[in-house]
């Protein structure tokens, strides 16, 4: 181990004091005329830029917000208890930032970058700016590539695109963080080499947590770091016992931190959880900096907070790299109430919606998700070939069910192809449920609604059918291993593979029914 | 400092009547008179700010206190002034013209913050620099503070130019100590 002497650390010592001799620290400075409730007002600062980072003392920061005539009103991210009429604040200079860079993945941020995982500091090489103008339209190309979640509602009617927007919108408590939670662990595969020997690339994702319980983003955390896609992840979490401030400026951390993976050609989620108190926190700020409120007393551009956090999302063009940032919004309603101010800003400005209902959900239909109204712009576009295949008349199937489904109740006294159809779309709407934390590949998708779709399971008991699908992939991981990377290679179902499951299906379904039966 | 909008609004009627009339100095010798007495009596102030006496009486005791001793248009201001029910703001209108009539002549306020006493020749240079500085006339106003440990620090309006030790210690803190995410 090597020594060192101690008049080398002296004259190292020496050399960095040297140069600070001849420097003059220079900034612009500002008087503290009233302080509270989050919000300072500031006289001075007459070149403060809007946005800009202001420094108070105690190493509180805050934003810049409104430019008045006579004084600033910034908003603070941090206790306003400390500061006192008359303090100075001083400008830094620099528009409200983020660090952006690999160092972010696995780590757990506030808004501003700093951490609270107790790691230690993260050391990016860059900070970029955490409101920034959406690119314009011939930056960007049309959506074409899947996001798998991994839930096969989702990737078989629902399909979500990289590039696109898809609000994910219901009730408390029916599930919605769990199919962002799903999508996020399922990303796990595009980091494996057999993904990039199949030409998908990795996607990173970022989870921001606005207005939850600690508690709740710890869980979480813990989730995430169990089934290993924390290492490709990033959490940016502004809690409820965080300032308003905080929470309002989250999304667009997670915003700046997305873009940056998007511009350097890869391909990034982000998750906002939720926006709803997003909206909230920026009402609260916004009434406190006395902005006149309209509708629900939010201030009028509550639109524009989520169309231009929204519009980043998007997918590049190739002479830009070809990278795509993925938005997966969340929203909670009301008594299931769609039409309210916030949600239907939201939906109007995303690329479709997956709705989830509490009904559907307590009566044991989960994933909760009403493929009636649920719908995703992209479609078709994100899918591949294969799902598109056996996805095609899912949709069809389930809607024909349930406008048979009051019939249901008639029994016997139906013809005989209405009760064909409703056991099909029985039989469907329990296959497409699916358990917390374990999303599918997409092979294993298109295995299973093949099955479906092709009436293999028409003559299995309802309660069967999670066993059957169950077995089902155990013999194809065991046996015909051919066929799932058949699919996963040529994104297809060529016709002999067809013929080879679907003889493969026929004799592992007499197998099972005998196996009921017994 | 609070609610400018009154004071600026009355500062540049007297001004723009001043300049009209061809008295801005005289008026500005007033304004000084009045802010300095304001500042010291006590009792002038809490007679000014009180809802209770009627504005005759105000108008009264200013007569009694300035008239023999400002310019009769400035006397007029007050008057008026008093008549709006605006004489709570009469410390800060002063102060606004004070500012406007520096404006007008090029003059600026530098505050000059020091670690220990300066001599009236180093003050003169430093003034003469200020003046290269800002091409400005320069009126220096100088303060005592030994917390600094040496250097100075010199404000003009909004911008501090912190020369400093004290400053330069934290700056050295700040480096050796981790970086935070703002130091990049």
């Amino acid at each position: 181990m090597a020594e060192v002497r101690p008049d080398e650390v002296s004259d190292i010592l020496r050399k960095q004091l040297a140069g600070y001799e001849k420097e003059v620290d220079v900034y612009d400075v500002g008087t503290v005329l009233q302080i509270g409730d989050g919000v300072a007002r500031v006289y001075g600062l007459s070149n403060a830029m809007m946005s800009e980072l202001v420094e108070f003392p105690n190493g509180i920061f805050g934003m810049v917000l409104n430019l008045e005539e006579d004084n600033v009103g910034c908003i603070l991210f941090g206790e306003s208890s400390e500061i006192n009429e008359g303090d100075a604040v001083k400008r830094t200079g620099r528009v409200a930032s983020m660090p952006v860079g690999e160092q972010m993945l696995g780590r757990v941020v506030n808004p501003l970058g700093q951490p609270i995982d107790g790691r230690g500091p993260v050391r990016t090489e860059r900070l970029a700016p955490i409101e920034r103008k959406a690119l314009g339209v011939i930056q960007r190309q049309p959506v074409k590539e899947p996001l798998q979640t991994g839930i096969k509602a989702v990737d078989g009617m629902i399909p979500i695109g990289r590039g696109q927007r898809e609000l994910i919108i219901g009730d408390r408590q029916t599930g919605k963080t769990a199919i962002a939670l799903d999508t996020i662990i399922n990303q796990k595969y595009t980091h494996l080499e057999q993904a990039r020997q199949s030409r998908i690339k990795p996607v990173y994702c970022i989870y921001v947590a606005v207005g939850q319980k600690s508690s709740t983003v710890a869980q979480v955390v813990d989730k995430l770091k169990q089934e290993g896609a924390m290492e490709y992840t990033t959490i940016i979490a502004a809690t409820a016992s965080d300032p308003a401030p905080m929470q309002f400026i989250a999304p667009y951390s997670g915003a700046a931190l997305g873009e940056y993976f998007r511009d350097s050609g890869r391909d990034a989620l982000v998750v906002y959880d939720d926006l709803t108190k997003q909206a909230q926190a920026y009402r609260q700020v916004s009434l406190l900096l006395r902005r006149p409120p309209g509708r629900e007393a939010y201030p009028g551009d509550i639109f524009y907070l989520h169309s231009r956090l929204l519009e980043r999302a998007s997918k590049l063009s190739d002479e830009l790299g070809g990278g795509s940032l993925t938005a997966l919004p969340v929203i909670e309603t009301q008594a299931g109430d769609v039409s309210a101010y916030i949600p239907t800003n939201v939906i109007s400005i995303t690329d479709g919606q997956i709705y989830l209902e509490p009904g559907m959900f307590n009566s044991g239909i989960r994933p909760a998700i009403n493929v009636g109204i649920s719908v995703s712009r992209v479609g078709g576009n994100a899918q591949i070939k294969a799902m598109k295949k056996v996805a095609g008349r899912l949709r069809i199937e389930l809607a024909q069910y349930r406008e048979l489904e009051a019939f249901a109740k008639f029994g016997s006294d139906l013809d005989k192809s209405t009760l064909a159809q409703l056991r099909r779309g029985a039989r469907l709407v329990e296959l497409l449920k699916q358990g917390q934390f374990v999303p599918l590949p997409v092979e294993k998708q298109v295995v299973s609604l093949f099955a479906g779709t092709n009436g293999f399971l028409d003559d299995i008991p309802l309660e069967q059918i999670e066993r059957y699908e169950r077995e089902v992939f155990e013999l194809m991981d065991l046996k015909h291993t051919d066929v799932l990377r058949s699919i996963a290679e040529t994104r297809d179902i060529g016709d002999a593979v067809a013929e080879q499951l679907r003889s493969v299906l026929k004799d592992f379904t007499d197998t099972f029914k005998a196996s009921v039966k017994a | 400092m609070k609610n400018l909008r009154i004071a600026r609004r009355y500062a540049a009627a007297l001004m723009a009547y001043a300049e009209q009339s061809g008295n801005v100095d005289q008026t500005a010798r007033d304004c000084a008179l009045i802010d300095s007495v304001l500042s010291t009596s006590r009792p002038l102030r809490m007679l000014t700010v009180s809802p209770v006496v009627s504005p005759l009486k105000k108008t009264s005791v200013f007569k009694a206190i300035f008239a023999t001793r400002i310019n009769p248009h400035t006397m007029t201001f007050l008057e008026l002034v008093i008549h709006k029910q605006r004489e709570s703001h009469l410390s800060e209108i002063v102060q606004v013209f004070a500012n406007l009539r520096d404006a007008k002549a090029g003059i600026i306020n530098v505050d000059v913050t020091t670690a220990v006493e300066f001599t009236p020749s180093q003050e003169n240079d430093l003034r003469l620099r200020m003046e290269r500085f800002t091409e400005k006339k320069v009126r220096l106003r100088l303060a005592l503070d030994p917390g600094l440990k040496g250097g100075l620090i010199v404000q003009i309006g909004d911008r501090v130019l912190d020369a400093s030790i004290r400053r330069q210690l934290e700056i050295l803190k700040a480096r050796l100590v981790e970086p935070g995410p703002f130091s990049n």
